[in-house]
């Protein structure tokens, strides 16, 4: 390498520096003006962080929130060419840093899992689309999904209520997120167990809600046929009013 | 594209960049980062840019200045994305984002030395031919020089030189830096190697202390430095012009003013002088 190590090492110090706000001796520098540089780069992974993550912004005191920022951004090398997928960084160190049980807030984790999913469920790649049509059959017709989506689990519903008392409430909840077709936008639905479970299988086998309809009738633990029927099909037709599933698959 | 008058392609205004009356651009100009591997409602509108208007783009991340590794990954990414584009253009900055292999998503000035212009040049070179183009590097603000051994000017002569790369030329950069660091702006353009230039950043500033300007991208050009462009473009040949506002987007009629008020100049300066001597 061409560059000479005293100069690499200037240019590490500096950079070391605008990461963790410590101060550092750099030769040559004009007096009181390399704090600029700490304070520009803080601020703009400060804003980035702000607004991928409102929700636990407002959970908590300002001067903890910006702490859990300083805090990540010094300890964690940031791998992120683009900074709108810091985020995903940030979720993933306090995860393995332990955060929620040190401050006692059980929660985080999927708060922050939750707000990150919204990001991710808006700019991820566009996929492609099978050919489908909107005649069909809920039940014995298969159905296509929009692949545009995601089902994440949480222990605590963070999606369907604000933190005070959320403590009381650990459990299983799925929450089915996905970007609507025509606005771009993210939609979420609280899903229970057993919709979460039919989703998937569609998703991960094709076939129709009718030819497993025998294991859903098992989990449901619903005897009545003509009522299960009813329950899938208003299922079926409200995930198609929302665009959620897209429509029948062209044989 | 030489001769013509863009704006960046923000989120904030891609609505009426992309639809509205109020403002015209001859071409737009964004950051692959912003957009690169990004699908749903963004990736549309980058679509529909792309097909409305010619594009150029201005790297981040490349990080030329660092001490480590070139992004080898990220540079095949690059390339897809520019290709995919069809960009005219690509800049990068003289600076540093990286260190210690971490990203540091702001503008770090490089040492001014002999060794971190070979250092910089041979990273120009390799992706230059890498992406089998010439790319323009742009002189940055920066607020301390840190290290230097030689002026600034030296420095960037030497990499345009050394790397055979282009220069985008900050004339904005170049009056905060004039100010900050106390040289006369006028004789650092004309040290600078006119003849490289391929295009020109013009933008708003502020100024936040007694001696210091940030180059914030974020108000009105003021009339300095109006006049250093016009100062500029006397001695050169016609190349885009970039107009960079990042935010405070509330005034877009003076927004599109300051882009008419570069067509003027541009047309005072470089059709005039094409004219007279047909
Ligand atoms: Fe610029």
């Amino acid at each position: 390498m061409k560059l000479r190590s005293e100069t690499a090492e200037i240019q590490e110090l500096l950079g070391k520096y605008c990461r963790t706000g410590e101060e550092v001796a750099l030769p040559g520098i004009t007096e009181g003006r390399v704090h600029h540089y700490r304070r520009l780069v803080y601020n703009a992974v400060k804003n980035t962080m702000d607004q991928a993550f409102p929700i636990t912004v407002a959970s908590m005191e300002e001067e903890e929130w910006d702490k859990l920022v300083h805090e990540f951004f010094s300890k964690h090398p940031t791998t992120s060419t683009q900074i709108w997928k810091l985020p995903y960084e940030f979720y993933q160190y306090h995860l393995s840093a332990g955060t929620a049980g040190r401050l006692k807030k059980p929660y985080l984790n999927d708060l922050l899992y939750f707000e990150w999913a919204e990001i991710e469920i808006h700019t991820m790649p566009d996929k492609s689309i099978d050919p489908y049509t909107d005649k069909g059959d809920p039940l014995s017709d298969k159905l296509l999904l929009n692949p545009e989506y995601e089902i994440i689990r949480l222990e605590y519903p963070v999606h369907i209520q604000a933190v005070k008392g959320i403590e009381l409430k650990k459990g299983s909840y799925f929450v089915l997120l996905y970007r609507e077709p025509g606005t771009g936008h993210v939609k979420f639905l609280d899903l229970s167990i057993l919709h979460a479970f039919i989703l998937t299988r569609i998703f991960e086998t094709g076939e129709s809600v009718q030819s497993f309809k025998g294991e859903i009738a098992q989990l449901a633990q619903v005897e009545s046929e003509k009522y299960l029927d009813n329950h899938l099909t208003d299922f079926v037709n409200n995930l198609i009013d929302r665009q959620m599933i897209l429509g029948y698959r062209k044989v | 594209m030489k001769g013509s008058v863009g704006i960046g392609l923000r989120r904030d205004i891609a609505d009426e960049v992309l639809s509205s009356d109020i403002i015209h651009p001859d071409f737009i100009e964004f950051a692959p980062e912003n957009w690169m591997g990004m699908g749903g409602y963004w990736n549309r509108i980058r679509q529909r840019a792309v097909e409305k208007y010619p594009v150029s783009c201005h790297g981040l991340s490349l990080s030329l200045g660092s001490p480590e590794e070139l992004d080898w990954n990220f540079i095949k990414d690059l390339k897809v994305f520019l290709d995919e584009n069809k960009v005219t253009v690509f800049s990068e900055h003289l600076s540093y984002t990286k260190s210690n292999n971490a990203h540091l998503y702001d503008l770090l000035p490089i040492p001014f030395r002999e060794d971190a212009v070979d250092h910089v040049a041979d990273r120009i070179k390799k992706v230059q031919d890498f992406l089998g183009r010439q790319i323009a590097i742009e002189n940055v603000s920066y607020y301390t020089p840190v290290a230097a051994e030689m002026t600034e000017s030296q420095f960037i002569n030497s990499i345009v030189e050394k790397a055979d790369c282009k220069l985008l030329l900050d004339v904005n950069n170049v009056y905060v830096n004039a100010f900050n660091h106390k040289y006369d702006a006028k004789v650092f353009i004309d040290q600078m190697p006119l003849d490289k230039v391929e295009y020109i950043h013009m933008a708003g500033h502020e100024q936040i202390e007694e001696d210091l300007i940030i180059d914030t991208h974020g108000k009105a050009i003021i009339d300095p430095v109006f006049d250093l462009f016009e100062y500029t473009i006397q001695k050169m040949h016609p190349v885009p012009v970039l107009l960079e506002r990042d935010y405070n987007f509330e005034d877009l009629p003076a927004i599109s003013a300051e882009l008419e008020k570069l067509r003027s100049l541009i047309k005072n300066h470089w059709e005039a002088v094409h004219e007279t001597s047909k």
